[in-house]
């Protein structure tokens, strides 16, 4: 298995890394660029453009890809029903390039194209390192809050929460993202039932890499 | 949240170049965007202004009221609130009177002091590559021409702050391991840069200009006894998107150093950019974004924050695709 990420910055792929190497219980080949997107909607504008280089130019067989919901609506089991797609839901968006990206490119480098693993942090990643430590925050909370108009908290407490600063330098951000990850590493249970974004990314994680018959 | 000061609480412009009749209310940190010659590099000219006649004996306040000049007003943050002082100038260049306003005059000596301390920079890659005399390293220069002596006498004197510097240095660039500064018998220091194993280190002549502008902004930046406000033009320059992040970290740890666990006084800084790039990196917090709008002949400061759309803009999208569009103003005019 070779894996790419692509990722909003370097702390953010840290956590990746971390997250799905606790659920592969190996360490995989990583490809040695991290990809950046600047933000969301910028990754859905990148995403093709990844998908195709990854399948035509590298032997990567895998693509991690994850956002924050920030105000976006919250994927539910609603969202899963075949053809179902909601516009604004940014599991299904990103879910959707990949479905359309790979549909007409022929077999590369052996496999039929590159898996897709796709998570979305409700309503941040912050929110995932948080799991566990603070009950109060979990992705039932920010969906029950969201349906009454009254947040439960925000991106920016969450953010306070972990890093304890309002402006951590990037090491400092480093730091702290992967101690909680690091936390996760060894069990993954709590944050795979609380956060049913991160719940999808270990069950696409599960799929096996499409490979010529 | 907690209001952290800085040193000038606020700034308004009349008649002063394009800048007619606006004002500005200054955070700890300040990035200021907008077109070219739209009045950011005013702004900063204005407080090298103030900074120029403060030192000065104040003169008659019955003598220093021009009819129909320019002029700028500063206020200042706790604990000067008291204090004013307006310039008076002869044309939209020169400003040679200052009337203070104090009602009481330690405070306004010990902002005098704070001042003087003040610095302006706009690096210039070729004149930080020059060798520079071994004695002229007290402070960083506007255009960072005195780089290798600044450097030179860190190491020697205070080691602690050269090290943090040199450390910061090689984990944004990890291909240099360390910084040398040989020393010719003319008394000159030359800047040189390690790298990995190899036999002598890549000289100052043979170095990118993009790792003068990080070394410019690191020194400002781990200076152990910075000025109380520094002012630096296009910070993005020579910088690679990706390391944008950097900057804005090292710039932060003058404004906010608890944040960044040190305990030294807040920098007051004013910087300006080019690059959508960084913008991007101030989504969480608008209220340091100063954008420039300029019409016809004058400008004005809108603060990001002030906007009543400003919440559902930075829902929408990048604050650098935003800018671009020209939703938040700040771009050239077009004929
Ligand atoms: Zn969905």
């Amino acid at each position: 298995m070779k894996i790419a990420f692509l990722s909003e910055s370097p702390a953010d792929e840290a956590v990746l890394r971390i997250l799905v190497e606790g659920a592969l219980k190996e360490k995989p080949t990583v490809a040695s660029a991290g990809y950046r997107a600047r933000g969301w909607p910028n990754v859905l504008q990148v995403l093709p453009a990844v998908i195709r280089h990854l399948h035509f130019n590298t032997d990567v067989d895998t693509l991690v890809v994850t956002g924050d919901s920030d105000d976006s609506p919250v994927h539910t089991a609603a969202h899963e029903a075949p053809q179902y797609f909601h516009p604004h839901c940014r599991m299904c968006q990103l879910r959707a390039v990949f479905r359309q990206t790979g549909k007409r490119f022929p077999a590369a480098h052996g496999r039929l194209r590159v898996r897709r693993v796709v998570g979305v942090a409700v309503p941040a990643l912050e929110a995932w390192l948080l799991c566990g430590v603070e009950d109060s925050v979990n992705e039932a909370a920010w969906t029950e809050g969201q349906a009454r108009g009254v947040l439960p908290y925000t991106r920016a407490e969450l953010k306070l929460r972990v890093y304890r600063t309002e402006r951590p330098s990037l090491p400092h951000e480093i730091a702290c993202a992967v101690r909680e990850a690091e936390r996760h590493r060894r069990d993954l249970r709590r944050l795979e039932y609380d956060f049913p974004g991160f719940a999808a990314l270990l069950r696409d994680l599960r799929e096996p890499i499409p490979e010529i018959s | 949240m907690v209001h952290v000061s800085g040193v000038i609480a606020s700034v308004a412009f009349r008649n002063f170049k394009a800048l007619r009749n606006t004002s500005l209310k200054l955070s700890p940190f300040n990035l200021v965007i907008g077109a070219n010659g739209s009045g950011k590099t005013s702004l900063i000219q204005a407080l090298q202004q103030l900074r120029a006649l403060a030192k000065l004996p104040l003169g008659d306040p019955a003598t220093v009221t021009r009819v129909g000049g320019s002029e700028i007003s500063f206020a200042f943050d706790a604990p000067h609130l008291g204090v004013t002082a307006r310039l008076g100038c002869v044309d939209d260049a020169v400003c040679d009177l200052l009337r203070v306003d104090s009602a009481n005059w330690a405070d306004w000596e010990d902002v005098k002091v704070r001042l003087a301390t003040m610095r302006s920079y706009v690096f210039d890659h070729a004149a930080m590559a020059a060798p520079a005399p071994r004695d002229s390293g007290a402070r960083l220069a506007g255009d960072g021409s005195n780089l290798a002596a600044v450097l030179a006498r860190w190491q020697r004197e205070t080691p602690a702050a050269f090290d943090r510097l040199q450390a910061e240095l090689t984990r944004w660039l990890p291909e240099f391991t360390g910084i040398v500064l040989p020393e010719d018998a003319g008394g000159m220091v030359r800047l040189g840069l390690k790298i990995g194993d190899a036999e002598g280190p890549v000289m100052a002549d043979n170095l990118s200009q993009g790792v003068f502008y990080v070394l410019g902004i690191l020194v400002l930046s781990f200076d152990p006894a910075p000025p109380a406000v520094v002012c630096i033009e296009e910070i993005d320059r020579g910088i690679h998107p990706r390391m944008l992040r950097e900057v804005r970290d090292a710039l932060y740890r003058l404004s906010y150093p608890a944040a960044m666990g040190e305990t030294r006084a807040p920098v007051q800084v004013i910087a300006t950019t080019h690059s959508p790039y960084l913008l991007d990196l101030f989504r969480e917090h608008p209220e340091e974004i100063v954008i420039t709008q300029k019409h016809g002949h004058e400008a004005h400061f809108e603060r990001l924050a002030d906007r009543a759309d400003a919440a559902e803009l930075l829902r929408e999208g990048s604050l650098g695709d935003m800018w671009f569009s020209g939703i938040l103003g700040g771009v050239p005019e077009e004929s």
